[in-house]
């Protein structure tokens, strides 16, 4: 008996013996981790701004309301907050039901719960008054409301809403992939993310780095100095890691000019323009119809509203969600005419002065193939002007003729030169290819079957010939500056949050595209002719104070479209493209613009007049800035006098 | 000195010194304990009640002292002559706690009488004691015993698990039945008997765990054997209480200085968990000397049984020293994440009135028969 509880005894020992002396630096370290908290110290995102220097993007603090529905007193408390809140009758059932039902769960009752979103400050600053944190003070029961908490969380902002929502983006909450992915990175599930344009690709420079501050945790109210000694006691240093906040950025975007934009957008369903500088790719505007609100999106309104916001999105026919400028391609139609025309001219295939007579149509082989009129006895330039299908039937069956039958492959590498159909490397949001269809691509397609009328098409830019409306802009930029294909730029230049330039970003070259500047100068007339001659496809909606050079375009986008039929009752769907293309000033070149109204009809009656107001805002802006940089200089000289 | 109806006051019998210092080092260094376990909800509004507890153990383990010593006065014998009536008395409390009793945490263990509440089922594990060694004494066949000769004993034991398991409450009942099986085991046994009664036993423990516990005590156990699939409730409880052992080092974190205890992470420290706290301040040296010292006390009343000067003497002994070997393997063990978390205090550390007091009476009753061999 006496061995039997020595030798029990002696178990225990042992026992002790595993647990503080050979396991003893396991259990030390886990009742360290216990008592040490590592309390998360927020970072703030980068703020995003415009060329100028106004805020696109930034945070602004979201008041939450939580309750714990444990604890809130539903015949004394919730009551006062209803009406606090001024929440109606409606809300006040649902909340009400969702809290009796929380208060039956006994793993949920005492889980803070979010109660509303973004509330207004009014709001916070009754609440507040009222606000009672930590155990329930004697007596002063019915005055607090015990239960309830106010508490901002940083939410991201953008100041004009749906304006250039694709290109500057959202923000989400990161996914359990996004995490994987990302892993070691510093994503924490419930962190929110760039989803989409800058916010998406300069998310490592906007986000900032986290800091860390650890603390001995659970001490019921200690004093400051019991808290200090204790730190002293059981902190390792380092014991702070200091946070970074995120880098801002400036983008090459002018807000105002988009503002202008959106301006002369009204009226149309669905479109996109792109407005760039022709003497560095910048673009100066980005605009895609219709849009979101991105502060929606980014969870300013909660959670609930993300989800109803994005089902919405996502099942409206005009996709709103779709980066129109960047993510999608059409059919160019006459816009791609000079191109055509820079191909026949390198190649020495047509003579500028000779006339081609439009009777309204052409013949190729058995088939008929129509004009947008008739024009009859009409030149390069007359053809550009009034914009003739015929002229250009001609001049394509002209390069499908030529030696070695590879025409639409010559009219493909002069719009691969320019840029399109090709990746402009902008960087932000996918980017659709677009296509410059050649043999081998029809070989490819129609199984062998390539016919000399894909050529007569694609010369027209329609066919199989695809382009975004950004590679469309910086072609045309390339038209007006003389042959210097850029790669678009959105920001312009990255800075730590105090201001101080970390990297800049110059202007860079793609490529010169070869091409002869005589033949260059020959369409640049002609574009002027457009806008500028009584014939032009644009004359009739030209401003009188807007100086520029374009062409318009009506890309076909059903095939089964009669004759005849008011374009007006025709299915929205199977309406043209309207498109207009041009730069500005037609004379000394600054900017490039691209309109395209989807299924807007036709591109003279349409697009024009939102190029023209979108360019007339440019230069009063323009001249405004000047006025104000001249009234600056002289403040400055004053003040030195 | 004798008094009337043969009431002796030996004064001047020899006390048991030995058995004396364990006594009132384990009682002070479980109010020490206890200090330093319950000191964290000085400043916690809600629980402010629970850091004076140490004085309430105080004024008990002065009444248990009292109660001990007049214990250990009168001649043991008196106590064979009346175990029975104890007995009886001691099973209408136990069915008085469910007409009287108050319902705390789920369970009905306690009578309020007074100001006091009072646990019966605590005192009741002397009584049992005595009654089992009474049986003994009156029968004296040397010959082995077949299963017919041990019912009687063993429904005296039955009666009062099977009341307490009602209650219902888990440790106690497992007391009461390891207690009783530890004083049988003096008895010769037939081989027959002994394998068909712990086929009875294994048969019993799984209806028992069918039938008669409850949802939180079956976790327990399950917690124990899984300890991973729960890592929110007890078994956490457990290991927390292991990562408190295991920070004490060799040397401890010095009195009050545990921080598994100080900030909270030990639950029911006064109770359940005060080894843990006590091997987080003192360390390997101190819980061996701990440990040492319940071993001591074990092996001393052993000593006390084989110096006895009849059975029943023999028999109590043996049972008080059961009694305090079981409480201790069964709370350090648990402490020490070797057995199950199921409620056995820790004697003399555990908080609780009835408990200090019932083994104090314990004492008493070793000094009684210590005195008297």
């Amino acid at each position: 008996m006496v061995l039997f509880v020595l030798s029990v005894f002696c178990v225990l020992i042992g026992r002790l013996a595993q647990l503080q002396i050979l396991e003893s630096e396991e259990h030390d370290a886990e009742s360290r981790h216990n008592i040490i908290r590592q309390i998360t110290l927020a970072t703030s995102r980068g703020v995003i701004r415009d060329a100028h220097g106004k805020v696109l993007a930034a945070n602004r603090p979201s008041y939450n309301v939580y309750v714990v529905p444990g604890i809130i007193d539903m015949k004394t408390t919730w009551p006062r907050v209803v009406a606090l809140m001024g929440l109606d009758e409606t809300e006040r059932k649902a909340l009400e039901q969702r809290i009796t039902d929380l208060k039956a769960n006994e793993t949920k009752k005492m889980q803070q719960t979010l109660l509303k979103v973004d509330v207004s400050r009014d709001v916070v600053a009754k609440l507040k008054t009222h606000e009672v944190r930590g155990p329930r003070p004697a007596g002063e029961a019915e005055l607090g409301l015990v239960g309830v908490e106010v508490a901002p969380a940083p939410v991201r902002y953008y100041p004009y809403g749906e304006l250039g929502a694709h290109l500057f983006g959202y923000m989400r909450e990161v996914d359990a992939d996004t995490l994987l992915r990302m892993q070691g990175r510093g994503y924490r599930s419930g962190d929110r993310i760039g989803a989409i344009g800058v916010e998406r690709r300069w998310e490592s420079y906007l986000r900032g780095q986290r800091g860390w501050r650890k603390t001995v945790r659970g001490l019921r109210s200690p004093g400051r100095q019991q808290r200090e000694q204790m730190e002293a006691r059981y902190l390792d240093e380092p014991r702070r890691l200091d946070p970074v906040p995120g880098r801002d950025i400036s983008l090459t975007l002018d807000v105002e000019l988009l503002k202008a934009t959106e301006k002369a957008m009204r009226g149309q369903l669905a479109g996109a323009v792109v407005v760039v500088d022709v003497r560095t790719g910048r673009l100066l505007t980005a605009y895609s119809k219709p849009s979101f609100d991105p502060n929606v999106a980014s969870g300013g309104s909660g959670t609930k509203a993300v989800r109803e916001a994005f089902r919405r999105l996502f099942s409206d026919p005009l996709k709103p969600t779709l980066d129109k400028t960047i993510s999608a391609a059409y059919p160019p139609g006459s816009t791609y005419k000079p191109f055509s025309a820079l191909a026949a001219l390198a190649d020495r295939l047509v003579n500028p002065s000779a006339q081609v007579h439009c009777r309204g149509g052409y013949w190729y082989g058995k088939r008929y193939f129509r004009c947008t009129g008739v024009h009859g006895h009409v030149n390069l330039h007359e053809a550009i002007v009034v914009s003739c299908n015929t002229y250009f039937y001609a001049l394509g069956e002209a390069l499908q003729n030529a030696p070695g039958k590879a025409g639409i492959d010559r009219l493909a590498k002069v719009g691969l030169d320019f840029g399109l159909g090709a990746k402009t490397g902008i960087g932000v949001n996918p980017e659709a290819r677009g296509r410059m269809p050649t043999r081998s691509w029809y070989t490819r397609r129609y199984k062998g079957a390539f016919r000399g009328g894909f050529t007569l098409l694609a010369s027209i830019g329609q066919g199989a010939s695809t382009v975004t409306v950004l590679q469309l802009a910086l072609s045309y930029a390339a038209l007006a500056n003389g042959g210097t294909l850029y790669q678009p730029q959105v920001v312009r230049s990255i800075e730590t949050s105090d201001g101080t330039i970390v990297q800049e970003f110059p202007p860079r070259v793609r490529r010169m595209v070869p091409v002869d500047q005589g033949h260059l100068g020959r369409i640049q007339r002609a574009l002027t002719g457009v806008v500028n001659e009584r014939e032009g496809t644009a004359y009739k909606e030209r401003l009188a104070d807007v100086d520029m050079a374009g062409k318009t375009g009506t890309a076909q986008v059903s095939h089964v479209t009669p004759r005849g039929v008011d374009p007006d009752k025709v299915w929205y769907f199977n309406r043209d493209h309207a498109w207009f293309a041009g730069y500005a000033p037609s004379g000394a070149p600054e900017i490039a613009i691209v309109v395209l109204i989807e299924h807007g009809g036709g591109g003279g009656k349409n697009a024009v007049p939102v190029g023209m107001r979108v360019v007339e805002q440019w230069q009063q802006l323009k001249a405004k800035r000047m006025l104000a940089r001249a009234a600056a200089t002289e403040d400055e000289e004053g003040n030195a006098l | 000195m004798r008094g009337r109806d043969g009431i002796s006051f030996r004064v001047g019998a020899q006390v048991d010194m030995p058995l004396l210092v364990g006594i009132v080092a384990i009682a002070t260094l479980g109010v020490v304990n206890l200090y330093s376990g319950t000191s964290v909800y000085v400043d916690d509004p809600r629980r402010a009640a629970f850091a004076d507890f140490y004085v309430s153990q105080i004024y008990w383990i002065v009444v248990g002292v009292l109660a001990g010593v007049l214990v250990a006065a009168l001649d043991y014998r008196h106590y064979e002559r009346l175990a029975y009536v104890f007995y009886g008395g001691g099973i209408v409390a136990l069915c008085l706690v469910f007409v009287l009793g108050e319902d705390i945490r789920g369970t009905t263990r306690w009578i309020q009488l007074g100001s006091f509440t009072f646990q019966p089922s605590e005192f009741m594990k002397i009584v049992m004691i005595l009654a089992v060694a009474r049986y003994l004494a009156d029968d004296p066949k040397l010959e082995p015993r077949t299963l017919f000769d041990l019912i009687p004993p063993l429904a005296l034991t039955a009666l009062p698990v099977a009341l307490v398991m009602a209650q219902p409450d888990l440790g106690t009942s497992l007391s009461y039945a390891l207690t009783a099986f530890s004083v049988l085991a003096m008895m010769k046994i037939r081989r027959r008997a002994l394998l068909s009664l712990l086929v009875g036993i294994g048969g019993a423990s799984v209806l028992i765990w069918k039938y008669g516990m409850r949802e939180y005590q079956k976790e327990r156990i399950t917690s124990f054997l899984d300890p991973q699939e729960d890592l929110s409730g007890t078994g956490w409880h457990a290991m927390q209480s292991r990562t408190a052992i295991g920070n004490g080092g060799l040397t401890g974190e010095g009195f009050m200085q545990g921080t598994q205890n100080q900030f909270g992470f030990l639950p029911d420290q006064h109770s359940d968990f005060p080894f843990a706290v006590f091997a987080e301040e003192w360390g390997f040296v101190g819980s061996v000397l701990l440990l040492a010292t319940y071993c001591f006390l074990c092996i001393w009343s052993i000593h006390i049984a084989s110096q006895a000067k009849d059975r029943f003497g023999a028999a109590v002994a043996i049972g008080v020293g059961a009694m305090i070997f079981w409480h201790t393997l069964a709370n350090v063990g648990m402490a020490m994440g070797l057995l199950p978390v199921v409620g056995i205090t820790l004697p003399l550390f555990s908080y609780g009135g009835s408990s200090a007091l019932t083994m104090l009476i314990g004492f008493g009753l070793l000094m009684n028969v210590s005195m008297r061999r």
